[in-house]
């Protein structure tokens, strides 16, 4: 389904509740009534054509206008994606371990095996909070920084040091990399780890993981396919103005 | 292993294209090559030119063009040939073929006919070789990667090359389904093929 902006957010939300993190994250919240997407975005003063363009990519594997996301300012798209990282390193990676410390707690026999999962997911959780933390250092400020440069003409002396100080491809080796960890904790948890003393629980899991796992995929997404090719188009934007050598 | 086998469909519309495509993405190894919608010059020739496994037309192609096709994959050695039938198709049609589908059954029917008519020609059955248990070879290099050793360390105490360590751990990984180190450590603590112990001396 193609999401219009005249659809009443209500209507989509039952149509794809899985958008609901994605709409939190542009500072809108329940209670939605019969309100349209366009009203409920000029109410909130949210880009609409950006908010629209999110969640139908986010909607719809098929559905990605690069051409369309690559015309929206890298400030806007940054700050989609710190709201993102924030909402993994602040609610949902403190929840999935909850439940996991507390799958431990619950075993009744085989704790060491559990331990080793719980143990994984920890370590999985600071490579997350590594990775969120370099590209909201570098990456982010850096794009922000070009798009300023660009409209100013203006190029400081650090962002002079910052060009070509990152390698693009290191960036999406670990992307990569989180992808594989997370695949592997799900097989550990369904292939792996002796049957569970409480079945719900280890559902649960597995279901706020792979909602987790989407959630990410469609963030690496659009970094990769969407910041990335805009940092370089600045790039050489930048070099073709003659501002930088 | 997955046996390939290649498939021409002749169909002129979108819709049951879509539903045969569908059908064909359930079963393992069909690869859908070409699709005409019989109206082609030289279909025949075209199709053979694909050298399909599996034909699949649709019987309510243009009749003349239809007993031309047959008449020309009949002397092609090997070609299933199976005519998509529905209530119209006449009797004279659809016995040309040695195997119907028939498009107003169910998804699960189809599934079982198409399974039924590839036989053993096809899908060698995919749980039968490649989630077998480790070999023992897999297990000893399982077990060093865990201790933390590289592929070249690896190859160098085991005198294997690089190349075989490397073909062995995509196996391993494959069987497994676990595609990191830190994955595969749990993974050989759990199965107690090495002790936490001999993780750590491994380490300092």
């Amino acid at each position: 389904m193609l999401i219009r902006k005249e659809m009443k957010l209500a209507d989509v939300i039952h149509h794809d509740h899985m958008l609901v993190p994605v709409i939190n994250r542009f500072g809108i919240h329940f209670g939605f009534g019969d309100r349209s997407i366009e009203e409920i975005c000029t109410e909130k003063q949210v880009n609409i054509g950006f908010f629209i363009t999110i969640i139908n990519a986010f909607h719809d594997k098929q559905y990605f206008p690069k051409q369309h996301l690559q015309s929206f300012p890298a400030s806007m798209l940054v700050d989609y994606l710190l709201k993102t990282h924030q909402y993994y390193i602040d609610d949902k990676i403190p929840e999935i371990e909850g439940l996991i410390q507390k799958m431990t707690t619950n075993a009744k026999s085989n704790e060491e095996s559990y331990l080793l999962a719980q143990n994984f997911f920890t370590e999985y959780k600071n490579e997350l909070i590594t990775h969120t933390e370099r590209e909201e250092k570098r990456i982010y400020p850096y794009a922000v920084a070009l798009e300023e440069a660009i409209k100013t003409g203006l190029v400081s002396d650090v962002l002079l040091q910052q060009l070509n100080s990152y390698s693009i491809i290191e960036y999406e080796a670990e992307h990569e990399n989180i992808e594989e960890k997370l695949f592997d904790l799900k097989n550990i948890i369904i292939k792996y780890l002796p049957a569970p003393s409480d079945d719900q629980l280890s559902f649960h899991i597995l279901d706020e993981l792979f909602m987790f796992e989407k959630d990410l995929n469609e963030h690496a997404r659009i970094e990769n396919l969407i910041l990335i090719p805009k940092v370089e188009a600045m790039e050489l934007e930048l070099k073709k103005q003659g501002t930088i050598k | 292993m997955i046996v390939h086998l290649t498939v021409v469909l002749v169909e002129s519309t979108y819709l049951i294209r879509a539903g045969i495509e569908n059908l064909l993405s359930e079963l393992p190894g069909m690869v859908l090559q070409s699709v005409f919608d019989g109206t082609e010059k030289n279909l025949s020739q075209k199709i053979i030119d694909c050298k399909p496994d599996l034909v699949i037309v649709n019987c309510s192609i243009n009749q003349q063009i239809l007993v031309s096709l047959v008449n020309s994959l009949n002397t092609e050695n090997g070609v299933i040939q199976i005519g998509l039938t529905n209530e119209n198709t006449p009797l004279n049609i659809s016995s040309r073929f040695s195997h119907i589908l028939n498009s107003n059954e169910g998804k699960f029917e189809l599934l079982e006919a198409l399974r039924k008519i590839i036989g053993k020609r096809g899908i060698k059955n995919e749980t039968e070789n490649d989630q077998k248990n480790l070999t023992a070879r897999e297990l000893t290099i399982l077990k060093k990667v865990s201790l933390g050793l590289t592929n070249q360390q690896i190859a160098d105490k085991l005198f294997l090359s690089i190349h075989t360590v490397m073909t062995h751990r995509k196996n391993i990984t494959k069987k497994l389904g676990i595609k990191t180190v830190s994955g595969l450590i749990v993974y050989a603590l759990m199965n107690k093929l090495v002790e936490m112990g001999e993780i750590e001396r491994s380490r300092k």
